[in-house]
């Protein structure tokens, strides 16, 4: 898994590429906590290029989207798509989680929000 | 809603170990995604969904691993399989003290789904995932609610709790997932 990060404004895109698993996943929340040590308050977590997830993977998600509640920073989840998105509907966290179809429509959103 | 329940039977059909393939690993935990593998290359294309045979294969011999065999080389992980193209199952056997807290779990994803019922998000953030003294950060704690989902023949263990199976039947028309 590889996790990059990029601007657009004020909203923080964090682009995972690869498989978010029981090796990997924690690598997500330790990046989301020292950007939150930064004072981050907007964050999109892109998921286009993540094929695979798994339980440590959907805790890594849960993990991040509570540590943000506590620190009253916002996120969105966008293109979540595949075996990733039936894994979600299987956890039936569908609608716990903030999850926009594309990246475009989670800018938009966070930076409507401020 | 039907409420599903992870069930304890030794005599369950599916806990049936005849005719069925057999393969058996020491318990290291970096291996799990590759003994899985080894596995879910016996099953038909038509029921692997991409990956999500192999995701849910994957998390039950991760719980054996690591929960039954507390990730101890010397002790075994047992698997018998068998796959067709419209039915999977597998049964998992560890050398650990067994899954105890069986109807604890049950009692804890009655009230989530009570929770998700009433989309009532506020208080679904209590169970979300179910975690005991003993779970670490990289346990998700929430394999087993979505196993409870996929397995649709159902989630069974032994008495002594440290064996598994689980069984699915693939229905050609309807499986498959939706590709955006």
């Amino acid at each position: 898994m590889e996790l990059k990060v990029r601007k657009s404004g004020s909203v923080y895109i964090i682009d995972i590429e690869g498989e978010m698993d029981l090796y990997n996943a924690f690598k997500l929340k330790e990046l989301v906590g020292k950007m939150l040590e930064k004072r981050i308050t907007l964050f999109v977590l892109n998921m286009e290029k993540v094929e695979y997830i798994d339980s440590s993977g959907i805790g890594a998600l849960i993990y991040v989207s509570s540590a943000l509640k506590k620190r009253s920073a916002r996120l969105i989840i966008t293109n979540v798509h595949g075996s990733v998105k039936k894994v979600i509907e299987l956890t039936k966290l569908t609608g716990y989680f903030p999850m926009r179809d594309t990246l475009k429509e989670g800018i938009l959103e966070l930076q409507r929000g401020q | 809603m039907e409420m599903k329940k992870i069930e304890i039977n030794d005599n369950h059909p599916l806990m049936e170990k005849e005719n069925l393939f057999y393969k058996e690993f020491p318990s290291d935990f970096r291996q799990i995604r590759y003994f899985t593998l080894l596995i879910v290359q016996k099953a038909p294309p038509e029921i692997r969904e991409i990956n999500l045979l192999e995701q849910q294969i994957s998390e039950l011999i991760k719980n054996a691993v690591k929960h039954g065999n507390h990730s101890d080389p010397e002790k075994l992980v047992k698997v018998w399989y068998t796959f067709s193209e419209d039915y999977a199952r597998i049964i998992i056997e560890d050398e650990g003290d067994g899954f105890k807290a069986i109807q604890e779990w049950n009692e804890f994803n009655a009230k989530r789904n009570d929770c998700l019922v009433n989309e009532d998000y506020e208080t679904l953030s209590e169970f979300v995932s179910y975690r005991t003294e003993k779970s670490d950060d990289n346990d998700g704690g929430n394999a087993m609610f979505a196993a409870l989902e996929y397995w649709d023949n159902g989630v069974v263990f032994t008495e002594k709790a440290n064996c598994v199976a689980v069984g699915k039947s693939f229905h050609r028309k309807k499986t498959g997932i939706q590709m955006d």
